[in-house]
């Protein structure tokens, strides 16, 4: 087996944490599927560099108007979410927390917390920035392959969440999000692989919930990925929900970087020529296509423009990721430009019902050579040239570039955008810098829970080690220690969340309201008024949204017990597989057992 | 200014980054390389320095050629600079810095741009407002289009009234404009203000007023009268109100329309009465309960006082002699006695100043307060006698005066909504 590239590998966490708002009052709820109070419209712009100039890019893109609509819940949007207050002091649970755990990551927090404003124009936060303060570096967390580095821990402010693309270019945002408190822990790069990886993420994840304090649900924690290969360049995989899938992740993309080193090598073996990018309209060499596509934006008035690839020949059509090709990468830079994709000349044109003479006419237009290769797009014509310009300036790299990307659900990932530069960011002067000192720290340490630790040896002595292993790295280990503090029985509760949902999931019953489904249902099992074995089929019923009681006495699920069990089992010969096949959803086998020995 | 660039080590850790202003000697604050910046106390810690660089860049002139409308800055937060690295807020004495992140004002007017004063509003004396109006006769007397006056907004209001008596009847649009966000913020209402404002100073309405947000929005402005504008929130943007009157026009640079909402004085219509003499020697005072005689007493030093009073205009007067009241009756007698032009506003904004209904403001009256029948604001009264005073001592004169009407500050009909 080839050796694979060594690689630099490191993940930044983002989790919400439950709190109130960290610089406001308002509680940390979204208003999911609700409609919203009012709206407001806004209109941001990035202001002169920190240089006090402004280059003329940035100036034309100043004169694109943008339009932010947002959506405003007055239950958990104040002023400030709407930018019209000036910011609370920063939100002392939240605060205390994040130096909570800091200190279980062996972190040195800073002597005094400076609040930053980070500038941020796409519109998810109304200020036009995002505050964030940094609070600790130099930490580190122990696992099964040595220690990693947390290189940094940062408490700043959730964006607000994004609607939709509106047609005419602006944005519509949600601001319930807006201002919930989030720690991003950056790790250094000293992950091993994919699987090391995820046991990284896996173990920060569960420290930051045995705080009893991590905000739970979809959304909630967001994985960011930080690869690259010797020769390579940095790549930021964003938006990983799935913890199982980062092998997966980590392989493809070093096999990515490594397919595009070969690709480069094998560029320069060609001598490794380019020219300045020079699109030609190709309109009129299909003027009698049977291409549908083309037909189509010809008569919407769209054009054929097309580009030579120098010595690309045979490379887009290399397959860099499991079913994407290096044409595939090009296309994301194209549709950057808001094209809806490319044609290029490793692709099987018969597909199209491009003819090999109107590849040929295509060739001789672009003076191409055996060894060139050529993008086509089919646009209106002002984003066509920069649809293909951004192909081409992609194209001519020497190196890979750094870039930050969009995993799929299949583990493959697409580009999103270059890497950002380095943030701009000043200070937040509405607010004042924080100082902390050893007994801030000693108050947070014994506000962050009991540690990971100590949580673990608690659940073993509850459950099975199996169990115990599972609840610590579950999303529902708070709604079981709720469940066990209102009585149930650790096994059952731990059951029933990690087996019985999973199981009724596959099913497609998906519970909107976990936690207070739940304790409802156990409150009620409590009671005695059912058996274990009804869970399912009762959790089915609430679903829907049925009431418990409803659901009891109309499905004939109330548990039979005492005087009237006996009754059953006289009727029934006391023959308990006959009663359990039977009533196996109303009775307990161990009352029928103890009860057949009686009657 | 230059920053030192170091390199701290404390307990095993270094941090990098360079040094910047500490509010105390005990902590050095530091911005990283990552941008944040953090606090590491000085005790224990070794400081390595490693060089220094220059981060404010010294602003660039922009030539200055005379433009259709000129831009004369008073200070506030909508001629602020940040310094980015140090986060210093400072007052730009360069209004040319602003109009850089404006390339659109190009589009709506020529101009030129001219700093009166970088100052903050709340240090507002009436001498300010005094150069200020000078400054814009000379431009109107050399032609000008239209003025628009950058202003901090705590006082905005104290100052576009001011100009609305000393400017009387300008031929051209004065518009005063501020921003509730600085101009750092991706998100400052300064941009649409200020296009919303050159707009108007381009525009027919030939008054002083005050162009702000009209609502949280970020589309178009209402344009207010100098007289009957007031700061009605702390922080929103649409914190300027026309008290008793609607606003005079919206102004839309974006969809290109000013909509009338008030009869107004047409371009050209007017010629200027021009006279920017000012007392400053007036006191605005808040009655509230408990309000004691020996204040008022003091208050003799004044060449004249506007009181901001209870309901319909009151001060403690005490006719039905109750227990533990003090009644400033006598002092406000021996005041308005001794020829001090005492008048009366109410510090319910909305609404008219009448001494007649209840006993207390015939008693007032009677004392010799001014001010019945008026709908002013406290701000638009209290202007209004600096600057009468500016010109008049006789206070009879002053008197009458004062209730004459002149720039919109009495409006002797209360409209129903």
């Amino acid at each position: 087996m080839e050796e694979k590239p060594k690689l630099k590998c490191g993940i930044e966490i983002h989790q919400r944490l439950d709190t109130n708002k960290l610089f406001c009052r308002c509680p940390s709820i979204l208003s999911e599927g609700e409609k919203p109070d009012c709206q407001m419209l806004r209109k941001l712009r990035a202001s002169e560099s920190e240089m006090g100039e402004l280059d003329r890019a940035a100036r034309l893109e100043q004169e694109r108007q943008l339009d932010f609509k947002y959506d405003i819940f007055k239950k958990n949007c104040c002023a400030m979410e709407t930018d019209e207050e000036p910011p609370l002091p920063i939100d002392k649970e939240a605060l205390h927390l994040v130096l909570g755990i800091c200190q279980q990551l062996h972190m040195r927090v800073v002597d005094q917390i400076h609040v930053m404003r980070k500038i941020v124009v796409d519109g998810s936060n109304t200020s036009g920035f995002q505050r964030t303060a940094l609070v600790a570096t130099n930490g580190f967390l122990e696992t099964s392959k040595g220690k990693v580095g947390i290189d940094s821990v940062a408490i700043e402010e959730e964006s607000a969440g994004i609607l939709e693309n509106m047609a005419d270019g602006a944005k519509n945002y949600r601001l319930d999000r807006l201002g919930i408190p989030l720690i991003e822990i950056a790790t250094s790069p000293d992950i091993l692989d994919g699987e090391h990886c995820k046991e990284t993420a896996e173990k920060i994840g569960m420290i930051l919930r045995a705080t009893g304090k991590a905000a739970r649900g979809l959304g909630t924690i967001r994985q960011d990925v930080n690869i690259s290969i010797p020769g390579g360049a940095r790549v930021e995989i964003k938006g990983v929900q799935d913890l199982k899938l980062i092998p997966q992740i980590v392989d493809i993309e070093v096999g990515r970087q490594s397919k595009l080193l070969e690709l480069l090598e094998k560029r320069k073996g060609n001598g490794n020529r380019w020219d300045q990018p020079h699109v030609e309209d190709l309109t009129e060499l299909f003027g009698r296509t049977e291409c549908g596509m083309i037909n189509r934006g010809l008569l919407s008035g769209k054009r054929v423009l097309g580009i030579r690839l120098r010595s690309h020949k045979g490379a887009l059509g290399t397959e860099i990721q499991p079913g994407k090709r290096y044409g595939t990468e090009l296309s994301d830079y194209a549709k950057t430009a808001g094209v809806k994709g490319i044609i290029h000349s490793d692709e099987d044109l018969s597909k199209y019902k491009i003819s090999p003479e109107e590849a040929q006419a295509v060739m001789d237009a672009l003076n191409a050579k055996e060894s060139d290769a050529f993008v086509l797009v089919v646009s209106e014509e002002g984003m066509g040239r920069m649809a293909l310009a951004r192909v081409s300036d992609r194209a001519a790299l020497k190196e890979i570039p750094g870039q930050t990307r969009r995993v799929e659900p299949d583990g493959t990932t697409s580009f999103m955008r270059p890497l950002p530069g380095r943030a701009r960011m000043y200070p937040e002067t509405d607010i004042h810098s924080i100082d902390i000192n050893a007994e801030i720290l000693k108050e947070a340490l014994a506000g962050a829970g009991e540690g990971l630790e100590a949580k673990s040896d608690k659940l073993r002595q509850l459950l099975n080690p199996e169990m115990a292993r599972r609840m610590l790295k579950s999303r529902n280990l708070k709604l079981f220690e709720k469940l066990v503090a209102m009585g149930v029985e650790p096994m059952l509760a731990a059951a029933t969340l990690e087996d019985t949902l999973v199981a009724l999931r596959r099913e497609g019953v998906e519970l909107k309201k976990l936690d207070s489904t739940m304790e409802e249902l156990f409150k009620e099992y409590l009671t005695g008024s059912f058996v274990k074995a009804a869970i399912p089929e009762i959790i089915k019923k609430m679903e829907k949204g049925a009431g418990i009681q409803e659901i009891l006495t109309e499905n004939e699920l109330e548990r039979i017990t005492g005087e009237e069990l006996k009754e059953l089992i006289i009727r029934n010969n006391k023959d308990l597989g006959l009663i359990m096949r039977n009533y196996r959803l109303r009775v307990d086998a161990n009352e029928v057992r103890e009860l057949i020995q009686t009657v | 200014m230059k920053l030192k660039r170091v390199k701290l080590h404390k307990k095993g850790v270094s941090y990098e980054g360079f040094v910047l202003p500490s509010s105390t000697d005990k902590t050095i604050v530091l911005k990283l390389e990552s941008g944040y910046n953090i606090g590491i106390s000085r005790e224990g810690t070794k400081v390595e320095e490693m060089g220094e660089i220059e981060v404010l860049p010294p602003t660039k002139e922009i030539s200055q050629e005379r433009g259709e409308i000129a831009i004369l800055s008073m200070g506030g937060t909508v001629c602020s600079r940040v310094e980015y690295k140090t986060g210093a807020v400072f007052p730009s004495t360069n209004p040319a810095d602003l109009m850089r992140n404006l390339p659109e004002l190009e589009k709506i007017c020529t101009f030129h741009t001219k700093s009166l004063f970088a100052m903050l509003s709340e240090d507002m004396a009436p001498a300010h407002w005094s150069i200020a109006a000078e400054a814009v006769k000379k431009e109107i007397d050399d032609g000008i289009e239209g003025i628009v006056m950058l202003h901090g907004t705590d006082t905005m209001h104290y100052s576009s009234a001011a100009f609305s008596y000393m400017l009387r009847d300008t031929p051209v649009p004065i518009v005063f404009v501020g921003a509730q966000r600085s101009p750092d913020r991706p998100s400052t209402d300064a941009r649409l203000n200020i296009l919303n404002a050159a707009y108007l100073a381009k525009g027919p309405i030939a008054e002083v007023g005050i162009c702000m947000h009209a609502t949280t929005n970020d589309d178009y402005c209402y344009f207010h009268r100098g007289t009957r504008a007031r700061k009605m929130h702390t922080s929103r943007r649409d914190a300027f109100k026309s008290i008793d009157s609607k606003p005079l026009a919206i102004a839309d640079y974006l969809k290109g329309r000013i909509e009338p909402l008030m009869e107004h004085r047409k371009r050209g219509e007017g010629e200027l009465k021009f006279d920017n003499r000012m007392n400053e020697n007036v006191a605005l005072i808040y009655a509230h309960p408990g309000l004691k005689p020996k204040l008022i007493d003091s208050l003799a030093e004044y060449d004249g006082i506007v009181f901001a009073g209870t309901g319909l205009g009151h001060l403690s007067t005490d006719p039905f002699k109750v227990p533990h009241v003090q009644s400033i009756l006598p002092e406000i007698k021996a005041l308005c006695a001794s020829g001090i032009p005492v008048v009366m506003a109410s510090q319910c904004l909305y609404g008219r100043v009448n001494l007649n209904v209840y006993t207390a403001g015939r008693l007032l009256q009677e004392a010799g307060v001014i001010g019945s029948g008026a709908d002013w604001t406290p701000e638009a009264a209290y202007t209004k006698l600096c600057w009468v005073l500016g010109h008049e001592k006789d206070p009879k004169k002053v008197a009458e005066e004062m209730m004459n009407p002149i720039a919109g500050e009495i409006i002797n009909r209360s409209e129903v909504d």
